[in-house]
């Protein structure tokens, strides 16, 4: 595909979904470029060269570097044609920008530590321990040197991760009353709020069976669906290489169907 | 549209608001309130949830048609929204993404780090001079159980030598970023906009508490001056009812969880 975007992105969920995401919805063709977090591909020389912050995901426009994923999403929203992914009310698009602020900073990093310490965490951890150390050595950002210490260690105190429990069980709770308030996140159009969403929370009803299902939370069920029919989501699914999350997505999205 | 603006003395995210709401001419009217005493607590703002649980802390509320909106930015956004001709934001959207981007830097990495600091020098010692019952009752209307704690840890005083050490090395790394980017230009966007608002706001307060982070950084100083001969920026200034920022702070967002 010829195209003067590229995005550089890891698994189409989380951080990576989201550009990836909305790049799909607005019908944005771009060259797609995987970096495999897992195998510190985004710490690599070649990788430095394109984005110094050493984050997934980048993007590349033209001539010019974009990071930052949220903020990724409203010039991906603002630059190009296409459906509007936010609503054309002022209030409601402040409803917007702040649901995302919600998600990047209180719940999806409780999410994503709770992911962190139980599965990815492990898994990293069978490696060479020079190899690792070398690799975190590498990471340009202090705070993300720190971040993935403890991530690659398992370093999270039990007080961090029983406050990361507590917001994710207490996140469940309000997002199925935003939801319960209007058909989507922050407004009732679809909009980069749900793009955002969606791509933290898809994995819920099967991580959480008994906590997000059609009795407990018949509004985030109805909701997940909503957005998992959409065309544009199982086309970024496409873009998948570890069968670990795409199992836990593809029954959500035949479900939808 | 009618719009109410709960604000508290025009420093940190109530300078922000304050100043961008004179920037872009809409018209709210304007309440203050005491952040530091929780005030926005006190039953007469009718905050919803995204006001009780605003990622930016005690800041400002503005009520737009009896909906709480709060975070310094993103109201902002709104105003520009409202007022496009206002300049708050720029037009070509990857200056935009650059000021968004530079702005989640600021909430994220300043702010928790400048709001420590500011909260132990003058609201720690204003909340200490109350006695348990009289603090019980200011926070008990608090509905996030992680901020209710930030303001016990405020009143408490309590800062680690890590979250000290981490807060100050935000101030300086913020200051040096703001010099670096004011080589080749006069406002950190190229042209004036919310990014300079918010970057003053709270980095401007810690001139006093922490000079080190200031000293040799002669753009960072002229940068501060032309901000604050901004006319919206005075107009806010014009409001200030204290000699010092005592009434101004309250807890502020949270240091990052994970790194």
């Amino acid at each position: 595909m010829t195209s003067d975007v590229t995005l550089y992105h890891w698994e189409p969920n989380a951080n990576s979904g989201k550009p990836m995401l909305t790049l799909v919805e607005k019908g944005v063709p771009f060259n797609s470029h995987y970096i495999d977090l897992l195998a510190f591909d985004q710490h690599k020389p070649e990788y430095l060269a394109i984005n110094p912050m050493g984050t997934i995901p980048a993007m590349t426009h033209g001539g010019r570097l974009l990071n930052e994923s949220t903020a990724m999403m409203e010039y991906v929203e603002e630059a190009f044609p296409g459906p509007a992914m936010m609503p054309e009310n002022a209030v409601d698009r402040w409803r917007v920008r702040w649901w995302m602020k919600f998600l990047d900073q209180w719940l999806c990093p409780s999410f994503s530590m709770i992911g962190w310490s139980l599965f990815i965490g492990p898994q990293v951890r069978e490696r060479d321990p020079e190899e690792l150390k070398a690799a975190i050595d590498r990471i340009p950002l202090p705070e993300r040197r720190i971040a993935w210490r403890k991530a690659i260690y398992g370093l999270f105190s039990e007080e961090e991760l029983a406050e990361s429990r507590r917001r994710v069980d207490f996140g469940i709770g309000v997002l199925e009353q935003a939801l319960a308030k209007r058909e989507y996140l922050g407004s009732d159009q679809y909009s980069l709020a749900d793009i955002n969403l969606f791509n933290s929370a898809y994995g819920l009803p099967s991580m959480q069976p008994d906590d997000v299902n059609d009795e407990k939370t018949p509004n985030l069920m109805r909701w997940l669906r909503a957005v998992a029919r959409r065309p544009a989501v199982r086309e970024t699914w496409t873009y998948s290489r570890v069968p670990r999350f795409a199992e836990r997505i593809l029954p959500l999205i035949e479900e939808a169907a | 549209m009618s719009m109410t603006l709960y604000h508290g003395e025009p420093v940190g995210p109530s300078l922000t608001v304050l100043a961008a709401l004179f920037e872009s001419g809409v018209e709210a009217d304007l309440v203050r309130i005491d952040l530091g005493l929780a005030e926005r607590h006190n039953g007469a703002i009718p905050l919803g949830f995204e006001a009780n649980y605003s990622v930016e802390g005690e800041g400002p509320v503005l009520v737009v048609d009896g909906e709480a909106l709060t975070d310094s930015v993103f109201i902002g956004c709104l105003l520009d929204d409202l007022a496009p001709q206002s300049g708050l934001r720029p037009r070509d959207p990857y200056a935009r993404w650059e000021m968004m981007a530079w702005c989640r830097w600021v909430i994220e990495r300043l702010a928790p780090g400048a709001a420590a600091l500011a909260n132990l020098a003058w609201t720690t010692p204003r909340l200490a001079a109350l006695d348990d019952a009289a603090f019980d009752k200011l926070i008990a209307p608090i509905e996030a159980q992680d901020l209710r704690e930030r303001w016990v840890q405020t009143r408490d005083g309590t800062l680690s030598d890590d979250h000290r050490a981490a807060s100050e090395a935000r101030v300086h790394e913020a200051a040096k970023k703001i010099d670096d980017r004011l080589a080749d230009r006069h406002w950190i966007m190229g042209e004036f906009s919310l990014a300079d608002l918010e970057s003053y706001a709270w980095i401007a307060p810690m001139r006093g508490l922490l000079p080190a982070a200031f000293e040799g950084k002669e753009r960072l100083a002229v940068w501060m001056a032309r901000v604050a001969g901004k006319p919206s920026v005075v107009r806010a200034m014009e409001m200030t009812r204290t000699n010092e920022m005592a009434g101004s702070f309250a807890p502020g967002p949270e240091i990052n969880r994970w790194g």
